[in-house]
């Protein structure tokens, strides 16, 4: 392939503060070529994205365009230079039509918007990618893929010379993804580059003529797709270098179940998800983004309902139709989104770490007992550490990690009997990380029933007794914490098709 | 206590907007005692309290409602129905004795009615309450149409303006209960933690097991009551009743308490802030009377405090985010 690269990235590195989410990856794209880019949650995929695009700019190396250095502020000059993407969650404007949204960010040529050409030039445009759709359709009549297809029209109207999809077919339906590789191939055919981001390997393998890997923010490999296996991509995916990884420990499972769930589903979102949680056990949830791990914790917490299906706490049938409902019963839900659903960041550490107990700290006309209160807000702070100057400054002025803490104190402080912790450490380093896995074991060994979501394999491999992967929704499979391995697990959440080692 | 200590807990304690507002409340009763040596006598500070008793009692409850990050735009229009309501029922033979309680029952349904659609159908309150605002005086003006209604018993005329204890009339010394009683509600009880937590990250509430609803229904619900209490004594200040009463108080009311530094996005503000701007509005006015500015010079003064007082902590907060662009955050 004697063409020359239309976009080169040469030893991009971007830090957050001391964070590395890229560092020094370097790969090209050539006119023409569909190019698949794989790795798991957290490998650096979205933030070089966000670099090729101008939403962020690299802390060191260049980004080349047609073999000069370019350097792109703001999306907009990306998409001039024929930079754009398309993500999984379609950017429409619902109550603009069809060809208001291909044309939304075209300077016009006059001061008048020209209908008749308008959508003269939109039906050429959505004719380029070889599907039919009136153009005339309001946008929020059309389904998620037409929405995508009129994105990526919107993309060829500004003269797109390299097309970036990101998960695009992760809430399609199998005819969908179809309709939405015709439309790749069309383009590659038109000499556009097309960067293709997907958890799915089986599409990888239909779809794209070379693969790059990456894990941990760096760049493992770029390969022609008929040079790599499955297998080999896998093992590329989760490969890492080994001494990271915290010891295991001895279950503390007492045979006894805490939580049993039959058959729970819920329309669209998950189905016919049954599992059990011992006392003293902790189980394992993996699976990659959209596996429905979370919604599920949700139904549970009463939260976000099932439609069916079956509860028991200790054998009981429950019915959890709210958090408090959920509360009484002994279930915490710890969010993996602290800012938007674990802490309130305005208000104190003291009281948020009291709030859902508010019960214990008042008197019977709601008075509140502010010694008591502190009292036990400072035991947290000794028994999970957390660094704080003082504990009536807002939460948000801590850090991170400490956040988490003040978090994980709010709901050990309910005296849970099923915890349920969602991402316990992302986005806080390892040595509060270490801390968390300590506080989750000795739970255990006091007898909590420990549920986590974790999208961080080796956390997944040091802590759990049992680990359940899910996918798109549903159990995909089940291992023994012992003998699981990041290969298999991760087999069994992107649906690879291996052989399925059932414990 | 070591005097370091002391001086650093007063610079902390003005560092607060608290301690600004009593700062500029102190200067004000300054400049308004050598101003004028009627300024600082019991009689005018009665006076300048009577003249804006209703709003000021409102205020009190209107606290809540914007920390819970609500707004409620209807109080005014309840305020003028409970007042018509009363003139009507009086007009129509029921004791005024009766038609006091049937008018806060009244005003705690209409309360109750924002609540319903704020609280459990789940509109935002701006909308609701506007719609109630239009509604609510609509309601007003048809009881009582253009005439006024007067000729109330005496009693009843006295409550508004008579002294009661000492030379304190019943009204200030309901927004005094009130404000106090109110203070413990919001600082001290579970509710007002609830309040707070609600205006500051709903979800994080409800996940956290609180009946959001619930609470602002309860809020909604006495905002409706203690309008209409207010309504009943601007009733009884005035000796009579029209379509128009309390015209326009909704915004007044709003002011004093974003005065008193309760943000309009919620979870932030304190009872003692609202009090501050209470009594620096009512100083401020009183004291620009006595030295004889006129009312519009008044207005105008009042306005940019509070555009002022809506800037101040936006730029504390333009600072703090400044301040976190410059550290850069994790994704």
């Amino acid at each position: 392939m004697m063409v020359a690269p239309i976009l080169e990235m040469k030893n991009v590195s971007k830090h957050f503060g001391v964070t590395a989410a890229l560092s020094d990856v370097s790969f090209e794209m050539f006119p023409g070529e569909i190019h698949a880019l794989v790795g798991e949650n957290g490998a650096g995929k979205s933030t070089l994205i966000k670099a090729m695009t101008g939403i962020h700019q690299p802390s060191s190396g260049e980004i080349w365009v047609d073999g000069s250095a370019r350097i792109l502020r703001t999306t907009q000059e990306a998409q001039v230079i024929g930079i754009t993407a398309i993500y999984q969650e379609p950017m429409v404007f619902p109550d603009l039509d069809v060809a208001e949204n291909i044309f939304i960010n075209h300077h016009s040529r006059s001061q008048f918007i020209l209908w008749n050409d308008m959508y003269e030039e939109a039906e050429a445009v959505i004719a380029k990618l070889g599907v039919s759709l009136d153009v005339r359709r309001p946008a929020s009549t059309l389904t998620l893929a037409e929405q995508q297809t009129v994105e990526i029209a919107r993309a060829i109207s500004l003269d797109v010379r390299v097309l970036i999809m990101d998960e695009p077919s992760a809430s399609l339906s199998d005819n969908e993804v179809q309709r939405l590789f015709s439309i790749a191939r069309s383009l590659s055919s038109q000499g556009v580059a097309v960067l293709y981001i997907s958890h799915r390997l089986e599409e990888i393998f239909a779809l794209a003529d070379r693969v790059t890997v990456m894990r941990d923010g760096t760049h493992i490999s770029t390969k022609v797709i008929d040079d790599v296996t499955n297998e080999s991509l896998v093992t590329e995916m989760v490969g890492r270098d080994m001494e990271g990884r915290f010891a295991r420990k001895p279950s503390t499972a007492t045979g006894e179940d805490m939580l049993t769930v039959q058959g729970l589903s819920k329309n669209g979102v998950f189905s016919d998800i049954s599992f059990s949680v011992e006392k003293g056990e902790i189980v394992c949830f993996s699976g990659l983004v959209g596996a429905r791990r979370t919604d599920v914790a949700l139904a549970l917490f009463g939260i976000d309902p099932a439609n069916s299906g079956k509860v028991s706490i200790d054998g009981v049938v429950a019915k959890i139709s709210s958090p408090k409902d959920a509360q009484e019963l002994g279930i915490a839900y710890v969010s993996e989104d602290r800012r938007k659903f674990g802490i309130a960041m305005d208000e104190s550490i003291t009281s948020n770490i009291t709030l859902p107990m508010m019960n214990k700290y008042s008197n019977s006309v709601g008075l509140i007992d502010f010694d008591a209160e502190s009292r036990d807000a400072i035991e947290f702070r000794m028994r999970l550490n957390i660094k704080a100057a003082d504990l009536v400054s807002p939460v948000g002025a801590l850090s991170g990690g400490n956040q988490q803490k003040v978090m994980l104190a709010k709901w050990l402080n309910t005296a849970p009997r099923l915890l349920i912790v969602d991402e316990p450490t992302r986005g806080i380093d390892i040595g509060a990380k270490a801390e968390v896995h300590q506080i989750l074991h000795e739970l255990a060994a006091e007898g909590v029933a420990i549920m986590i979501i974790s999208s961080d394999l080796p956390e997944v491999l040091s802590l759990a007794d049992r680990i359940i992967v899910m996918r798109e929704g549903r159990i995909a499979g089940e291992f023994i914490g012992d003998i699981a391995t990041e290969g298999n697990v991760m087999h069994l959440a992107v649906g690879a098709g291996v052989q399925m080692e059932f414990a | 206590m070591s005097t370091e200590n002391f001086t650093s807990r007063i610079v902390k304690a003005l560092n607060s907007w608290e301690g600004f507002l009593l700062l500029v409340l102190v200067l004000l009763f300054v400049g308004n005692t050598i101003n004028s040596p009627f300024f600082f006598t019991l009689n005018n500070q009665i006076n300048l309290f009577q003249l804006s008793i209703e709003k000021v009692i409102v205020a009190v409850i209107m606290t809540f409602v914007i920390i819970n990050a609500e707004i409620d735009l209807s109080v005014a229009s309840i305020m003028g129905f409970a007042a018509c309501l009363f003139g009507w029922l009086f007009q129509s033979g029921v004791s005024a004795s009766g038609a006091v309680v049937i008018v806060l029952a009244a005003g705690a349904i209409l309360g109750a009615f924002n609540a319903f659609w704020i609280a459990w159908v789940g509109i935002p309150s701006l909308v609701v309450t506007l719609a109630t605002m239009i509604a609510f005086r609509g309601f007003a003006r048809v009881l009582v149409e253009d005439r006024g209604i007067t000729g109330f018993p005496d009693w009843f005329d006295k409550l508004g303006q008579a002294p009661l204890v000492g030379p304190i009339p019943l009204s200030i010394l309901v927004f005094f209960v009130l404000v106090f009683f109110f203070y413990i509600v919001l600082q001290r009880t579970v509710f007002g933690r609830q309040v707070y937590f609600i205006g500051s990250n709903r979800d994080v509430a409800e996940y956290s097991g609180i009946n959001v609803r619930g609470v602002q229904a309860i809020i909604f619900t006495l905002s409706g009551l203690i309008s209409a209490l207010a309504g009943l004594l601007f009733a009884a200040r005035l000796g009579a009743v029209r379509g128009d009463a309390a015209l326009g108080f909704e915004l007044d009311i709003i002011t004093i308490v974003l005065l008193g530094g309760v943000s309009i996005f919620g979870g932030r503000g304190t009872m003692v802030g609202t009090l501050l701007a209470i009594l620096i509005v009512l100083n401020l006015r009183n004291g620009m009377a006595l030295a004889n500015i006129t009312g519009h010079i008044q207005t105008g003064v009042l306005g940019i405090l509070l555009i002022l007082s809506v800037m101040v902590p936006n730029i504390q907060e333009w600072i703090k985010k400044l301040r976190k662009l410059g550290k850069g955050t994790v994704e």
